[in-house]
């Protein structure tokens, strides 16, 4: 028989717990960066558990700590990024393009795509929510890598941007982009799979040349995870070919996608 | 026990003071200040040491894990975010989920069913041995106002390790009622505990 699925919000006290775990977990972690109320009730119940911690408290052998210095001066820490989570992000976007939406004359934004456009913020932030952006209200230690917070960054940079448009050969690309950071985070969804040793290399095309600016990861169910692509300068598109081995330095094949980054 | 940093003052506003200054040092840290990180080891270094001794209790892990986590708070001291929650709370929860990861990991079943029955004795018999806190006779009074189905879901889990789902088992009860109690009790302690 199947187990019932429990209602996520009703998990709070047992995620404050570590006590849900697998797939339950990642629910959980999926609608708490949308509930406002949860990461309320979270913040309170992680009083309570701090409580908990403090009622145990035992004096560390002084060895342990002299480690844990030493060790420190050996560890690099992480960098600072913008506070708000990367949920947030996706809500900043949803904001951005709500005021977008009514201002006239983007040539990359013609209305039929207001539809796309909602989709694809709903691919991104399902993509983030997948653990592609692997930050979260939580904290979430050792899965930080610096890409992540670079992308988080541009995510939630207060001139992100969003832009998506149809792939030649099959699905969609979606890209944030920031001037301020002068970079743009890119995700595809539905893009053909390819034969063994072909590869969608991502570009930057323009005045400064076309430049190579990262291959998409394999898809993980028909999505492409968040890559980050820096130096993007005023003129530029960003393109999408399909190479035979990367790291390609010339593109050797048409583009699949042109997107124009000027607004 | 190391002398670094100032030590905690009797008193009334003492709770509020260490929590505060945790979190103007957790703040230092951040900005990669060694002598700040060393005032946080000696401010919350006994939290996290009790809470990945209760839970991971095999000693030769205790102390890697402890380790582990104190250079987590190093490493991620920009992560902390002072406007959603105390910097204990923080450090803990780090604390914790490091602690149960392990003790998932390690062992499985078999060694954890049979401590299951012993555990609250083996709580008991950890706090014996603890520093003086000011709250911790706080925690404990509050813990005895929660129903013993509360009580147990909650320390079965924070202190044991258990998942919901073992809890259940343990407890012969179904997981939604483990899910409600653990929820419930935790609102009832953090009521008890009040604002810090």
């Amino acid at each position: 028989m199947r187990r019932p699925r429990p209602e996520p919000h009703s998990l709070v006290g047992a995620y404050a717990l570590d006590a849900i775990t697998g797939a339950d977990r990642a629910r959980f972690e999926r609608h708490l960066a949308t509930c406002q109320a949860c990461a309320g009730e979270l913040r309170g119940l992680r009083e309570a558990t701090a409580g908990l911690a403090e009622a145990v408290a035992a004096s560390p052998p002084a060895e342990v700590i002299d480690r844990t210095l030493a060790a420190s001066a050996r560890t690099r820490q992480l960098p600072a990024v913008d506070r708000a989570p990367a949920w947030r992000a996706f809500l900043r976007v949803h904001r951005a393009r709500a005021r977008w939406v009514p201002a006239p004359k983007r040539a990359w934004r013609p209305a039929p795509r207001r539809l796309a456009l909602g989709l694809a913020v709903v691919f991104l932030a399902a993509a983030a929510a997948s653990g592609a952006v692997a930050l979260s209200a939580e904290h979430h230690l050792g899965t930080a890598r610096l890409s992540d917070h670079a992308i988080a960054e541009v995510l939630n940079a207060p001139d992100a941007v969003l832009l998506t448009s149809r792939v030649t050969a099959g699905g969609t690309a979606t890209v944030v982009m920031s001037r301020r950071d002068r970079a743009l985070v890119f995700t595809t969804a539905g893009l053909p799979a390819l034969s063994a040793g072909r590869y969608y290399q991502l570009w930057l095309m323009g005045p400064a040349g076309d430049r190579p600016a990262g291959v998409l990861p394999a898809p993980d169910r028909g999505m492409t995870s968040l890559v980050i692509a820096t130096g993007v300068t005023a003129g530029d598109w960003v393109g999408l070919t399909v190479e035979p081995a990367p790291p390609a330095r010339h593109r050797t094949s048409k583009p699949i996608l042109m997107l124009s980054l000027a607004a | 026990m190391r002398e670094a940093g100032p030590r905690q003052v009797p008193g009334t506003a003492a709770g509020q003071t260490r929590h505060a200054d945790l979190e103007a040092l957790i703040g230092a840290v951040a900005r990669g200040d060694q002598a700040a990180f060393e005032a946080v080891c000696a401010r919350a270094g006994s939290a996290v040491f009790g809470v990945v001794r209760t839970v991971v209790r095999d000693p030769s892990q205790v102390e890697e894990v402890c380790q582990e986590v104190l250079l987590d708070v190093w490493r991620a001291a920009s992560r902390f975010e002072p406007g959603k929650g105390s910097a204990m709370a923080w450090v803990t929860t780090i604390a914790h989920r490091r602690a149960v990861d392990r003790v998932r990991s390690e062992h499985r079943s078999a060694e954890r069913q049979l401590r299951a029955a012993s555990h609250q004795v083996a709580y008991d018999e950890v706090t014996e041995t603890v520093e003086t806190r000011l709250d911790r006779e706080r925690v404990r009074r509050c813990l005895r106002s929660l129903t013993s189905l509360q009580r147990e879901s909650v320390t079965l889990a924070y202190y044991g390790g258990y998942t919901m789902r073992e809890i259940a088992a343990l407890l012969a009860v179904p997981e939604g009622t483990v899910k409600t109690r653990m929820r419930d009790g935790l609102i009832r302690l953090r009521d008890c505990l009040g604002a810090r």
